[in-house]
């Protein structure tokens, strides 16, 4: 299930800042997969037969692919910018679709009843309507102008606060969210989801942040982005079916689902289908 | 509502209609083609908005480009377009 345009993307593969000479076996869509950085500080990915993978270093993690990425990963300009703080979460696994996790991380009705008290809070559940578009350009969908009411929207907020949100699918397991921040109105905080699919129904999930906050301590903002996920987890692990469906035929979208709607179409555009349902059931 | 794409009508006519029954509501469809399918929906704003999404998504053999909506007697004041 590995023959779709899927194969020739980047996926994170690990943490840089925790990988040594000892190779950390992993998979890669269904593939066991080793990862390693070199005596000379060179990050190295292997497959099972012994090929060497291409790889990349960015965004604290390291990136590979099992086959021939056809542009270099994408660019969140923020990481470069001074002043942030870059935080690599860790990982957290999932018996999910890669998919799925993606898609989840897009869905902001869920908030009050998931995330209760800290992402949202009953009555303030209306989302209100927003833009969503793929850029021809960078060809990557994008939400805009999402607004929602978040008892606390960040660590560094101290209270609720209606917060602005963009939503950007770069990559297929890749999701980049820029959100209001706090101490710093007219910056964006972002809050970065890497996806690495194990396989079709399992994920490494890796959320790494660079966000204007030097007060936090680095262990309170893991913890917290750690608990936020944890929540979405127990969600994301009794979804049935297992893949997310390309067919609306069971799960039947509303005006909410504007950019899982969006996020679907353009997976099916491209056949990115590895950790998708084709056919309703 | 006219859907524009890569249809296959074969297999896009019944699923429109399966979606619109899901959804309770009426449709009557009058054109098809593998570019173009025109359809009246009837029933609450908010359902045939649900019916356009999934539409626009549709199964898997089918890519739909856009869809125009168009108001009908009764049928509300609004007019949406949905771009690809």
């Amino acid at each position: 299930m590995t023959h779709d345009a899927m194969i020739d993307e980047w996926y994170p593969v690990g943490l840089f800042s925790q990988l040594d000479t000892n190779a950390r076996k992993t998979a890669l869509m269904g593939r066991p997969i080793e990862v390693a950085v070199e005596a000379e500080g060179h990050a190295r990915v292997t497959s099972g037969d012994g090929r060497s993978l291409p790889v990349c270093v960015r965004y604290g993690h390291v990136w590979s692919s099992l086959g021939k990425p056809q542009k270099d990963l994408f660019a969140i300009p923020e990481a470069d910018q001074p002043g942030r703080t870059l935080v690599d979460v860790g990982v957290i696994r999932v018996r999910c679709s890669p998919l799925r996790a993606v898609e989840n991380f897009l869905d902001i009705a869920h908030f009050p009843f998931v995330h209760t008290d800290i992402l949202g809070a009953e009555p303030h559940t209306e989302v209100q309507d927003y833009k969503v578009e793929v850029r021809q350009d960078a060809d990557e969908v994008w939400a805009t102008q999402v607004k929602f009411y978040q008892p606390q929207a960040a660590k560094s907020a101290s209270g609720g606060i209606t917060t602005e949100y963009m939503y950007r699918v770069p990559a297929p397991t890749c999701c980049v969210l820029y959100k209001t921040c706090p101490p710093r109105p007219g910056e964006w905080d972002v809050i970065t989801l890497f996806v690495q699919p194990l396989a079709e129904d399992l994920c490494d999930v890796w959320p790494w942040m660079a966000l204007f906050d030097d007060a936090t301590p680095m262990t309170d903002l893991i913890h917290f982005q750690q608990t936020i996920f944890l929540q979405d987890r127990s969600i994301l692990e009794n979804q049935i079916p297992r893949l997310l469906p390309l067919d609306p035929g069971m799960e039947i979208p509303t005006r909410a689902d504007l950019t899982s709607v969006a996020y679907r179409r353009w997976l099916k555009r491209h056949n990115y289908t590895y950790g998708a349902q084709l056919v309703a059931q | 509502m006219t859907i524009l794409g890569d249809l296959d009508a074969l297999s896009f006519v019944p699923w429109i209609r399966r979606h619109a029954a899901k959804l309770g509501l009426s449709q009557a469809i009058s054109h098809t083609s593998s570019q173009r399918i025109e359809l009246e929906v009837a029933g609450p704003v908010d359902l045939i908005d649900m019916m356009e999404l999934g539409c626009s998504l549709g199964p898997f053999d089918v890519w739909v480009e856009t869809i125009h909506r168009t108001p009908v007697d009764g049928g509300g004041d609004q007019v949406r377009d949905r771009p690809s």
